[in-house]
């Protein structure tokens, strides 16, 4: 899935928290050893958890996608499985893929979640439409899978309903043409994720301070107008929570595409998650699998870290 | 305002953290210990693991039979996911963490394994159960790696068409005998509205089904040939099958790809179903569902003009690791598995034919087949699943199920190039290892 327990920084709850804070100022005497070495113990547990369940996996897993290994014997190749991954045009289609979740999944489950968390705000009946959007959250991704496999499948729930209202131009194999099938992937988990998104919003709107949103209306704004000027601006740490999430989540999209169409037809839907997985398990050449996986980690990484800098720089 | 931690005189935060990390600290040592499924088994028993985990009353019926036999009983784990189940194998196989027996499957993804130097020489056993006639030497060589054999068939199935009685009869159709015979029954079920062939395969394993069967059906020296390397998916029988495939798609003859062999109950219910080529080790499934011999019968699909009969078999493998705690007992088991009565009751749950002619399941379904395979003598051939090296295979079939979502003619061609490039490369690679 791709908005799942998702961290709710302070700095969102409470922009005055940020802004209001004095300045940090550096410390004029340098710390006493004693309680650098205080805190270095408090911090080891976690440092050790880290490194040994994080660091040292990736590692390894570094160090494997040099090797050509199939389990049980192991050649250093080199380069040669980054050579091969690049030069294969099913990962090539596997990049495009990755990079069509991650724009679909910015303007639906985002895009959707802020129009219904202000739309439905203060709204007498927004509580029902919100959790009527929220639901689905509660259901498990493979759950989620299913039910859109009935849908979707050619002579399923949706054609059989388009059949009904006299749509039949628009009967299709929604999970075997590509990009159709990605696309459907995208608002299957659209349904699914949009609930988490409208939660956050929901909080970043009632962190809003009241007498900012008053004031704009007494000066005439309203609407569309009290929306880009005034409550979008403010949402603003929240939004960058939600799409930082939106796009590490898209990025490693994985349990939907497997369960609805395996990647397939042949590799036409496959994303870098899945490639990763097939070369891994699929085929046990973990070199190969092991190569997907650290350029998938570099993505993320990347993404996340380039994304996250430029929007949490402190404004003061 | 007061700490709720230190409220009261009752655990403090740094208890609580103590008690849970040493919780925590506890459950990830016991994790490493050695679990039970690995350990040596009780005497008079050996372990088997598999990928699948309703087989168990089967071994059980096998293992009444073993035990008066031998004195060994099979005691068997399952691990359900196939492809969490290649792993653990990879893994455990190696160390003395591995079962007695494990369940693999043959030709090249044995071949694969074998080549690892961890699965005992078994030709002993072969050249003793060829002896008293209970298994057909031509089965040997896809259990083989370079004249040692890795395994015995631990079952066998054969690829035929499930067809429902009710819906022949009902547009006066009989069991074909000819190729030719199977188009024209394939065309009055579609002239009188009922989809002839289900056949699922999208993005599933079954893509391969279709076109193993006509390149078996067309030419079946050309199929081993292709499968081994000796040809080109280029030549003129693969264009020759892609060709009859995509015709029969023009001619409405299959389902969508997208549909699963799971929906053959509810059609034939519905009076829907017509023909389905698939394993027969989905007989049990269809009888399970509640379906009789009344409603669903079986045929070989002949060949196509005047070649030879071929038939496609699906076998797994029962192979014994060498670092196998009783490896002596395992050996014993394995030489006694393919026995008549250990068969008998084997097939009696399975409910499919068996590897050991003799030994006949009681559904007439499946007797018949074997009877009717008994008489004509098919050439049997290894399903392309394990024809040949395992990326090789993935790769083709996902080809294959592609094609079947978009089954031109011309799409037909571009699939045989693209698989024939993936042959040179996987080829190059496997006869490099």
């Amino acid at each position: 899935m791709t908005l799942t327990q998702p961290p709710v920084p302070d700095a969102a709850v409470d922009p005055q928290a940020r802004t209001g804070r004095p300045p940090r100022t550096t410390p004029t005497r340098p710390t006493p050893l004693r309680a650098r070495l205080t805190g270095g113990v408090f911090l080891a547990p976690s440092v050790a958890l880290v490194v040994l369940l994080l660091v040292l996996p990736f590692a390894f897993t570094l160090y494997r996608s040099f090797f050509n290994d199939n389990g049980f014997t192991r050649s250093w190749v080199g380069i040669e499985n980054y050579r091969s991954m690049f030069a294969d045009p099913a990962f090539g289609q596997s990049v495009l893929n990755t990079f069509l979740w991650v724009v679909g999944t910015l303007l639906l489950p985002v895009g959707i979640g802020l129009a219904i968390a202000v739309g439905t705000w203060k709204l007498r009946l927004g509580g029902l439409a919100r959790f009527a959007i929220v639901l689905p959250y509660a259901i498990s991704g493979s759950a989620t899978a299913v039910v859109w496999t009935f849908m979707l499948t050619t002579d399923g729930g949706l054609d059989t309903l388009l059949r009904q209202i006299g749509l039949d131009p628009l009967v299709s194999q929604w999970l075997l043409q590509w990009p159709l099938n990605t696309v459907m992937m995208i608002v299957a988990t659209t349904w699914q994720a949009t609930g988490a998104c409208v939660i956050l919003f929901l909080v970043g709107l009632q962190s809003i301070p009241p007498n900012t949103l008053e004031a704009a209306q007494i000066d005439g704004a309203s609407g569309w107008r009290l929306f880009w000027a005034v409550t979008f601006p403010q949402l603003r740490p929240m939004t960058v929570v939600v799409v930082g999430i939106s796009i590490v989540g898209s990025l490693k999209v994985f349990d939907q595409v497997l369960l609805l169409t395996n990647g397939g037809p042949g590799t036409a839907s496959e994303t870098l998650a899945l490639t990763m997985y097939r070369e891994t398990f699929t085929l046990s050449r973990y070199g190969s699998g092991a190569a997907v996986a650290v350029f998938l980690t570099i993505v993320v990484v990347v993404a996340s870290y380039a994304y996250l800098r430029r929007q949490l720089r402190p404004t003061d | 305002m007061p700490d709720p931690f230190f409220s009261g005189p009752a655990v403090t935060r740094r208890t609580a953290l103590a008690v849970g990390g040493g919780g925590l600290l506890a459950m990830a040592l016991a994790s490493c210990a050695r679990g039970s499924d690995t350990r040596p088994s009780a005497p008079g028993t050996v372990t088997l693991n598999s990928d699948n985990p309703t087989w168990g009353p089967g071994y059980a019926a096998a293992s009444a039979v073993l035990a008066r036999r031998i004195g060994y009983r099979i005691t068997s784990r399952s691990v359900a996911s196939v492809a969490n189940y290649g792993q653990v194998i990879r893994m455990t196989a190696q160390t003395d963490s591995t079962t007695d027996l494990i369940k693999w499957t043959n030709g090249y993804r044995l071949q694969d394994i074998a080549r690892a130097d961890i699965l005992t020489d078994l030709n002993p056993v072969w050249d003793a159960a060829v002896g008293r006639g209970w298994v057909d030497p031509a089965q040997r060589e896809s259990f083989s790696y370079r004249g040692t054999a890795y395994g015995v068939p631990l079952y066998k199935s054969y690829y035929a068409v499930f067809y429902s009685k009710k819906t022949f009869a009902e547009n006066g159709i009989q069991v074909p005998t000819t190729f030719d015979g199977v188009m024209d029954a394939a065309q009055t079920l579609k002239d009188a509205g009922v989809t002839p062939f289900l056949s699922p395969g999208a993005t599933t394993w079954e893509a391969e089904i279709w076109f193993m069967q006509l390149l078996a059906s067309i030419d079946p020296d050309y199929y081993k040939a292709v499968t081994t390397n000796k040809a080109s998916y280029t030549e003129d029988p693969a264009a020759q099958a892609i060709d009859l495939w995509s015709g029969m798609y023009a001619d409405g003859f299959f389902s969508a790809p997208d549909v699963t062999s799971n929906d053959l109950p509810g059609l034939v219910k519905k009076g829907q179903f017509g023909m389905m080529l698939y394993g027969t080790w989905f007989a049990n499934t269809l009888l399970a569902n509640g379906l009789t011999d009344d409603d669903i019968g079986f045929f070989r699909v002949p060949p196509r003009g005047s070649t030879d009969p071929a038939i496609v078999v699906e076998s797994g493998s029962l192979s014994v690791p060498v670092k196998a705690h009783r490896h002596r007992a395992a050996v014993e088991v394995a030489e006694n598995w393919l026995a008549t009565d250990v068969q008998t009751a084997w097939v009696g749950f399975l409910g499919d034919t068996s590897p050991n002619p003799k030994a006949l399941p009681e559904s007439d379904l499946v007797k018949d087949l074997a009877a009717d395979i008994a008489a004509t003598r098919p050439v049997e051939l290894t399903r392309y699943w394990e024809a040949s090296p395992t990326p090789l295979v993935e790769g083709n079939v996902a080809d294959l199920g592609a094609f079947m979502v978009n089954p031109s003619k011309a799409n037909g061609t571009t699939t045989l190039r693209s698989m024939e490039d993936r042959a040179r490369t996987e080829w190059k690679t496997w006869n490099a290892a």
